[in-house]
């Protein structure tokens, strides 16, 4: 079955040296691995089966055995990152052209191939150490994906960054699953809730959240991310955006129900509050970025955010004996997540399209892009309406379902969660606003008014492949905002795997396809058949227009100028005035500080030129990080002088010193 | 058929009255300041005079400039759908969710600031800019007002807050209620461009935001504008009364006809009382400088959970 997708994958690694074959070829074989992917995954979750075992193979090493196999869950995963890369090897195919000659693509993509193995390992493991090692696996290739364009020191320095970042968290999950195995004596990922007492849950769950969440990109474990994301190739951050982080998701889900049964009721709450926080603070630093990618990056901590509103509510309703509420969150969180893999992988592609006939990704030197390139204008666009959960699109479902989750889940007993998830939803409201006017700054900037420089001037539409991929992804931003049936369809197999209900029952009109609203008892909605309306009400308001119009003429002209000479591209709004409302409001947040400087001129009164720099800071790095690592350097540096003092007799006496320990325990350990 | 009814009644009120409420507002005003003022029909005038006039478009402008117009008041007559007018008219297979009003009515504000800086003016992206700041302001107090005028009645159906309003009588004075009235009436001053948050009559840079967006527009572009902020205006407002003074249920007719006429009516005074209440308002208060409305967002958030916290202690509903 999937075994096709690892065939697919693995034998486009022989084209190593031929960089235009192989990359078509490499290419259309992930496409065709992915659409395999596809098929086999969505039958699996119709199917009445639990769970298929792939491979399974035991070596002699003790606890090393290979197993992989798919559950409903993981095929849901499996499903979603099968349509993301379908999308982005169509894309890559003429994306990658921009390297050939100065770059080997074929080393990107047996990188790109490993990578997805490597997720696809993730995600199907049955197994705590085939898990840790698929797990490295997917963040070293990452690694070396995000180092692609390494001649830039500031990448390196953004992959070191990632590196650390990211084995931080495998030492936390290390620490996690030693632990379960310590209970259990195995490594598989089995159910052991009765097995281990609840304070070394609760240990395992706070392991869990740092290793998973830094993957995540929660705030504040989030420092890595804004930097890696932006200086991957477009096509490898669409996949470490859309799929990479969701990783985590999978991994707290799969730890949370599969092996600890559940948890308490905290961990909900505390995912809750961490959700909230994630979800405010990405969107706000999002706001303020200028590079498009990075404010990409930072709205990804946004939407990882939400869907851990989701999860939290979710375990929090499971630990009450709440099935509905944990079933309906349950299903906000799944929906979102498969509803941000596709708006933000058709985002960082639109995004890499812009670079690829600008080459550059500073959003103060784009503007009008959308008559030179009117095709990725558009999905862009489409693209920015569902990331800001405009109805119609699929991000508005999703977040329609997470509102719902709270609002129920403050109907239900419990005084600290009612006070939490009013605030989240009042959260959830800001951050959304905050996402509407961070993306119209991102559309706005690059894609309207005049251009700012002269790459931006003489930019063409790209390729048609690019268009395809991105397109691809932009449709089903639609399709799922219209028919968020067929996903719900799937889901519910997910989540009656998972939590033991089936929200069918309590969804109206469920099935149905048109016309009809979907709701929970009296909440309901019908994109469908506001859409309808909505376009009779256009059409008739055009029609009407144009009668008593009718003698009317249109006439082109420039743009007010306040009867001044000429406009010119630096009059416009730039992307640093747009947020500067925002900037001042939340000052506290951002610390925004100035920098005036006149240059030239006879006196300082009257400069030929003013130097203006605004600078916002990340109050995470200044108060947490910078003082974290100064205090590691200083007293690693300190540790470095006493123990390692260059003498032989001092490791001579280390080794005696370690020997004896070692036969001291012994001795005690066996009797 | 019902259905079919309902659209067309709703659609017909409020295309009607939209207008109606801004000149309402400017007689009122002018009243004040000893002024004769201009018609209270004026804005109707005014509209069909803008499209009877020539257009002039930008020649920065792309299809988001002209297709916005329509978006705009497409958007604004689809959040007045959901909203009915009178509860004798009852929505059958329109969900009327409140959080999708929200979201749809986010959705035009999303194209006119997409608008306003397609032009490639300063005054466009100065506007979007500073709407966008307010509206992320006030988004949180006006979802924590209506989830906890939802929680009450149990739904975030805008029929079915409607009903449980009607039919709680005189505990309609408990603090929760008259907390979130208060809340909503500075979302609504803040959503629909009012004093003190931003000021519809002024063109000057430095105070302008609904206006510096649609400065660029002309003709029959610029009369959908001000049609479509017209119906947003009302559409705001027919929350408002028809939550916080919900006086449908003294209508005892047995007449099914008679009666939707009458509630109708009755909804068309109680829009008339709120635009004189927003006029007074409005005499009485001076716009505030951009960044002091921060803290007014702020004030209306702490009314509205303020709310909240009175629904979560006492328990809100029937009492």
């Amino acid at each position: 079955m999937l075994g096709f997708l690892i065939v697919g994958s693995v034998s486009s690694l022989i084209f190593l040296n031929n960089s235009k074959l192989g990359n078509v070829l490499s290419n259309i074989l992930y496409g065709i691995a992915s659409i395999t992917g596809i098929l086999t995954s969505v039958f699996h979750l119709i199917s009445d089966k639990d769970r298929i075992h792939l491979f399974h193979f035991t070596s002699n090493i003790p606890f090393l055995s290979f197993k992989l196999e798919i559950s409903k869950l993981s095929a849901y995963f499996i499903l979603t990152l099968s349509i993301l890369t379908l999308c982005v090897s169509v894309y890559s195919i003429s994306y990658l052209s921009q390297y050939y000659g100065k770059r080997n693509t074929s080393l990107f993509n047996f990188l790109f191939g490993l990578f997805i193995l490597s997720l696809v390992s993730v995600f199907s493991s049955a197994n705590m150490l085939i898990f840790l090692l698929a797990w490295e696996v997917m963040a070293l290739t990452s690694y070396f994906l995000v180092i692609f364009e390494s001649e830039n020191p500031e990448t390196q320095k953004s992959g070191t960054l990632y590196l650390i970042m990211t084995h931080i968290a495998t030492a936390f999950l290390t620490i996690a699953f030693i632990t379960i195995y310590s209970y259990t004596g195995s490594f598989d990922i089995v159910n052991a809730a009765t097995v281990i007492p609840p304070f070394s849950k609760n240990m395992i769950f706070i392991c869990l959240l740092i290793g998973f969440g830094t993957k995540a990109g929660i705030i504040p474990l989030h420092i890595w991310l804004p930097y890696a994301y932006p200086a991957a190739p477009s096509n490898v951050s669409a996949l470490m955006s859309g799929i990479m982080s969701k990783t985590s998701v999978f991994g707290l889900i799969q730890f949370v129900y599969v092996v600890l049964g559940g948890g308490f009721e905290w961990w909900g709450i505390t995912l809750l509050i961490v959700g909230s926080i994630s979800a405010v603070l990405g969107i706000a630093y999002a706001l303020m970025e200028i590079d498009i990618k990075r404010l990409l990056a930072y709205s990804s901590i946004e939407n990882t955010g939400i869907i851990l509103i989701g999860l939290g509510l979710t375990i929090y309703g499971y630990a009450k004996g709440n099935t509905i509420l944990s079933s309906l969150a349950l299903l906000a969180a799944l929906l979102h997540l498969f509803n941000h893999s596709l708006f933000k992988g058709a985002l960082f592609l639109g995004s890499g399209s812009i670079y690829y006939s600008t080459h550059t990704k500073n959003m103060e030197k784009l503007g009008g892009l959308l008559k030179r390139m009117p095709y990725t204008g558009l999905l862009f666009l489409i693209g920015c309406l569902s990331i800001s959960s405009m109805p119609f699109f699929n991000g508005f479902i999703s977040e329609w379902f997470t509102l719902q989750a709270l609002f129920q889940s403050i109907g239900i007993s419990g005084n600290a969660i009612k006070l939490i998830a009013i605030l989240a939803a009042a959260v959830l409201a800001m951050a959304g606003a905050f996402a509407a006017a961070c993306f119209v700054k991102a559309f706005g900037i690059s894609f309207l008014g005049v251009p700012r420089s002269t790459e931006a001037q003489n930019s063409i539409e790209v390729p048609f492949n690019m268009l395809l991929g991105t397109g691809l992804l932009t449709f089903m931003c639609i399709l799922f905002g219209l028919f968020p049936q067929i996903v719900l369809v799937l889901l519910d197999k997910v989540s009656n795997s998972i939590v033991k209900a089936s929200i069918v029952p309590q969804l109206k009109g469920f099935s149905s396809f048109v016309y009809y609203p979907k709701g929970l008892e009296s909440n309901k909605i019908s994109p469908m058949l506001i859409l309808t309306a909505g376009i009779i009400i256009a059409v008739m308001v055009f029609l009407v227009v144009k009668f008593i119009s009718r003698s009317t003429k249109e006439r082109k002209y420039s743009t007010w100028d306040c009867g001044f000479k000429e406009l010119n591209p630096r009059m416009q709004y730039t992307a640093t005035g747009f947020s500067k409302p925002l900037r001042i409001v939340f000052r506290a947040i951002y610390r925004p500080s100035r920098e005036l400087q006149p240059e030239g001129g006879t006196s300082p009164y009257y400069p030929k030129t003013m130097r203006y720099v605004v600078r916002t800071q990340s109050v995470f790095e200044k108060y947490l990080y910078t003082p974290l690592t100064r205090l590691f350097t200083a007293s690693t540096g300190k540790i470095r002088h006493a123990v390692q003092t260059g003498s032989v007799h001092a490791y001579l006496l280390y080794i005696f010193i370690t020997i004896v320990g070692l036969l001291i325990y012994y001795r005690f350990s066996n009797s | 058929m019902n259905n079919i009814v309902y659209i067309i009644v709703q659609l017909l009120v409020i295309l009607l009255i939209a207008p109606l409420v801004s000149g309402i507002i400017k007689k009122v005003k002018a009243l004040s300041q000893k002024r004769k003022g201009p018609p209270v029909l004026q804005l109707y005038l005014d509209i069909y005079k803008l499209l009877k006039k020539d257009v002039v478009v930008s020649e920065t402008a792309s299809w988001i400039f002209k297709a916005t117009p329509y978006i705009n008041i497409t958007t604004a007559l689809l959040a007045g759908l959901l909203i009915p007018v009178s509860l004798k008219l009852t929505p059958i297979i329109f969900g009327g969710d409140i959080i999708f009003i929200i979201y749809i009515l986010a959705m035009g504000r999303f194209f006119m600031t997409l608008a306003g800086l397609d032009t490639g003016g300063t005054f466009g992206g100065m506007g979007s800019s500073r709407e966008m700041a307010i509206s992320s302001l006030i988004e949180p107090t006006l979802l924590v007002s209506v989830f906890t005028i939802g929680l009450i009645s149990k739904s975030t159906s805008v029929h079915n807050m409607m009903e449980t309003m009607s039919s709680i009588g005189t505990s309609i004075f408990q603090p929760v209620y008259i907390l979130c009235f208060l809340a909503m009436i500075i979302v609504i001053i803040a959503e629909s461009s009012r004093i003190p948050v931003d000021d519809p009559e002024t063109h000057l840079e430095l105070t302008m935001v609904h206006e510096a967006m649609i400065l660029e527009y002309s003709g029959r572009h610029l009369a959908l504008m001000e049609l479509g902020a017209a119906v947003k205006q009302l559409v705001l407002i027919t929350l408002l009364v028809n939550l916080f003074i919900p006086l449908d249920s003294i209508i005892t007719l047995d007449n099914a006809l008679l009666a939707i006429v009458f509630s109708i009516l009755l909804y068309v005074i109680k829009v008339v009382v709120a635009s004189i209440l927003i006029a007074i308002t409005e005499i009485n208060t001076v716009k505030l400088k951009l960044f002091s409305v921060p803290n007014l967002a702020a004030i209306s958030f702490i009314l509205s959970f303020l709310g909240f916290l009175q629904y979560f202690v006492v328990g809100g509903s029937h009492g």
